[in-house]
C-alpha cells in the first residue's frame, strides 16, 4: 500500500528550476535513499514531501490524504521529519525534547519506554548542552519518531556523525522501515545508501534521473556522470555492491 | 525559588521609602493594621508597591514572550524599542488632541505602536537569519533611536509647558504612580489576563525554540504563531508602559532569573518570569523612593542600573557561545 505519493511535483524559485516532474510513490515497510550530488534538490523535495512548502505544481498524498487537507497537527503525528541541521534555541532538558516530540503522537508511549528503546534513560535529566554528538543524533531521532510514524523522511541525518554513529541512525531507521514505517533518506554516502536502502532514487538538477533497487542503480553509468566522476563497482564477497570513486571525469 | 521574589519584592517595598521602616513597624502592619503608621503604609505605600508589582510582572511576561518569539536570549521590550513604540503612541496620545477620549486613545496607541515597532524589529533583525543576536539588537538600537528622535521631536513640536509635557516626560523615565484600589483592581485584572493570553501561547513558544523547520514539522503554523505572539506581546508590553512608562531591563533579567531555576519550558516559565518580574520592580520601586529622600529618583533609572550590567553579562556569554 502507497502512504506517500507525489506527482509532477515542479518548483520554480528566482526563475530557476529547482524540481520538476517528480513523481514517486512510497509503500509501507520500504527504506528509499535518496542520492544525488549536491544542489540536486534533494533537500528541496524532502522539504516539499514533509509539507513543510508547498510545490508550484503537482500535489503530495499522505496515507491516502492530500497533504493540504490534514490539519498542521495531524500531518506532525502521520509524518517525522529528521532535518539536516539541528541546533534548538535553548537549553534543554533531553526529557523536555523527548516529552515535546511525544506530544504529537496520537497514542503517545509512556516517556521512559522511549527514552529506554533509544537508549537515553540515562540521559533524561542532562541538558543539551552537556550532550555529545551521537547522544544529540539519538535525541532527535527519538523526538521525531516518538509518535511512531507511518512515513520518515530524513535528510542527510549522518552529516555530522562519525560512522559508528551513522550506523547505528540507519539502523534505527531501518527498524522502523520494517516495523511498517516508510522511510525515504537523503545521502551523501553511496555505499552506506546501498547497504541500508530496498531502493535508491537518483535526483539530478531536480530530476528523477535513476529509481530503482541499489544493484541496479549502482552499476548504471548515469550515476558517473551525475557526481561527475569516475566510479569503481567492487562485488565483495557476500555480493554486496561497492562504489569506489578513482578519479573525477573530464570537464565536458 | 523563583515564585518567593514577588513576597521578597512586596516586604522591601514597603520596608523601603522616604521613611525606612523598622523591624517593629513592619511587624506592627500584620499585628496592628489600625495603627497611624500602619494605616498610612496601607493605604499610600501598598497600592504603589502593588502596582510597581504589576507592572515588573508584566514586563517579565512581555520579556518572556519576546526572547521565545525572537529566540534570542537578549530580546527585551525595552531594548527592542516594543516599550518605544508603545510610548511615541502614548506621547501622541497625551499630546495631540483626539476625537476620542484619551482614556480610548492612550492605550489603543500606545498598543498600535509597541505592535509596529515589533515588527519593525523581527523583519530587520530576521534578514540575517532567525536568532542572530547582533543582527537583532542592531536592529533593535536602530528603531529605539528613531522612535526616542520621533518622542523627542513630538514632545519639542507639541510642547506648551502643560501638564500633559509633564506626564511625558515622567513616562520617559519611567515611574509608578500610587493608584487607587479600583485602579489597582484594574491594573491586576489586566495583568492576570496578560498571564493567562501569554500561557496559551506556551506549547507554541517551545516548539519555535526548536527551530522554525522542526518546529513546522511537529505541527505549529509558525507564520500564524509568530504574528499572534508578537500582537500578544506588544498589548503586555503596552498595559506596562501606560501603567509604568519606559522601564528597562526587567524584561530581560525576570526571564533569566525565570528560566535559570526552572529551564526553558515555556508553561512553567512565562509565570516565574512575571513573578521575577513582580519581585525585580517592586524592590527598585522601593530603592526609587528610599534614595534621595523626600524626593524619588525614577524606576526606570534604578532598573537600568542594575539591568545594564546584567545585559552586558548576558551578551558576553551568549557571544562566547557562539
Amino acid at each position: 500500500m502507497s502512504v506517500l505519493e507525489a506527482n509532477g511535483l515542479r518548483l520554480v524559485r528566482r526563475g530557476a528550476v529547482l524540481l520538476d516532474g517528480i513523481s514517486l510513490s512510497l509503500r509501507a515497510g520500504e527504506m528509499v535513499g535518496l542520492i544525488g550530488p549536491n544542489g540536486a534538490g534533494k533537500s528541496t523535495l524532502l522539504r516539499l514531501l514533509a509539507g513543510l512548502a508547498p510545490p508550484d505544481a503537482g500535489g503530495v498524498t499522505l496515507v491516502g490524504q492530500r497533504m493540504e487537507d490534514w490539519t498542521a497537527r495531524e500531518r506532525a503525528a502521520r509524518l517525522g521529519y529528521l532535518p539536516q541541521h539541528f541546533a534548538p534555541h535553548w537549553d534543554w532538558r533531553v526529557s523536555e525534547m523527548l516529552r515535546l516530540g511525544l506530544e504529537r503522537a496520537l497514542r503517545p508511549v509512556p516517556l521512559p519506554l522511549l527514552a529506554a528503546h533509544f537508549g537515553l534513560g540515562m540521559l533524561m535529566e542532562r541538558r543539551w548542552s552537556d550532550l555529545s554528538g551521537g547522544e544529540r543524533a539519538r535525541v532527535l531521532a527519538a523526538m521525531v519518531l516518538a509518535p511512531d510514524p507511518p512515513v520518515v523522511l530524513a535528510d542527510e541525518p549522518e552529516a555530522a556523525l562519525d560512522i559508528g554513529q551513522a550506523a547505528a541512525l540507519m539502523a534505527q531507521l531501518r527498524g522502523r522501515a520494517v516495523a511498517g514505517a516508510a522511510i525515504v533518506v537523503a545521502l551523501h554516502e553511496l555505499n552506506l545508501a546501498a547497504r541500508w536502502c530496498d531502493r535508491l532514487i537518483l535526483l539530478v538538477e531536480g530530476r528523477i534521473e535513476l529509481d530503482g533497487t541499489p544493484g541496479e542503480v549502482l552499476v548504471d553509468r548515469t550515476l558517473d556522470e551525475a557526481f561527475g566522476a569516475r566510479l569503481e563497482r567492487v562485488r565483495m564477497p557476500d555480493g554486496e555492491l561497492l562504489v569506489i570513486p578513482t578519479a573525477g571525469l573530464s570537464p565536458g | 525559588m523563583t515564585l518567593l521574589l514577588p513576597i521578597l519584592g512586596l516586604l522591601a517595598g514597603l520596608w523601603l521609602g522616604a521613611e525606612i521602616l523598622s523591624p517593629g513597624d513592619m511587624l506592627a502592619l500584620i499585628q496592628d493594621p489600625a495603627a497611624p503608621l500602619s494605616r498610612l503604609i496601607i493605604a499610600w505605600r501598598l497600592p504603589r508597591v502593588l502596582g510597581a508589582g504589576c507592572v515588573g510582572a508584566l514586563l517579565g511576561l512581555g520579556g518572556a514572550v519576546f526572547q521565545g518569539v525572537f529566540r534570542n536570549p537578549l530580546a527585551e521590550p525595552y531594548l527592542l524599542g516594543a516599550a518605544g513604540g508603545a510610548a511615541v503612541g502614548a506621547t501622541v496620545a497625551l499630546l495631540v488632541p483626539m476625537p476620542v477620549p484619551s482614556g480610548w486613545a492612550l492605550p489603543l496607541l500606545a498598543f498600535g505602536g509597541a505592535w509596529a515597532a515589533s515588527w519593525a524589529v523581527l523583519g530587520l533583525g530576521g534578514l540575517a537569519g532567525p536568532g542572530s543576536i547582533m543582527a537583532l539588537l542592531l536592529a533593535g538600537v536602530a528603531v529605539a533611536a528613531v522612535l526616542g528622535a520621533a518622542r523627542s521631536f513630538l514632545m519639542m513640536a507639541l510642547s506648551d509647558e502643560t501638564v500633559s509635557l509633564q506626564a511625558v516626560l515622567s513616562w520617559t523615565l519611567g515611574g509608578v504612580q500610587t493608584p487607587s484600589w479600583p485602579e489597582l483592581g484594574v491594573l491586576g485584572a489586566l495583568t492576570l489576563g496578560a498571564l493567562l493570553l501569554c500561557r496559551a501561547l506556551a506549547h507554541g513558544l517551545d516548539l519555535l525554540g526548536l527551530g522554525e523547520t522542526v518546529a513546522a514539522s511537529f505541527g505549529l503554523r509558525v507564520p500564524r504563531f509568530v504574528a499572534l505572539a508578537v500582537l500578544a506581546g506588544a498589548l503586555v508590553v503596552a498595559v506596562s508602559v501606560v501603567w509604568g512608562g519606559l522601564v528597562g531591563f526587567v524584561g530581560l533579567m525576570a526571564p533569566h532569573l525565570a528560566r535559570w531555576r526552572h529551564g526553558p519550558g515555556h508553561a512553567g516559565l512565562l509565570p516565574r518570569a512575571a513573578a521575577a518580574g513582580a519581585g525585580l520592580a517592586m524592590l527598585a520601586d522601593g530603592v526609587a523612593r528610599a534614595v534621595l529622600p523626600p524626593a524619588e529618583i525614577p524606576l526606570g533609572l534604578v532598573t537600568a542600573l542594575i539591568g545594564g550590567p546584567f545585559f552586558l553579562f548576558v551578551l558576553w556569554r551568549e557571544l562566547r557561545r557562539a
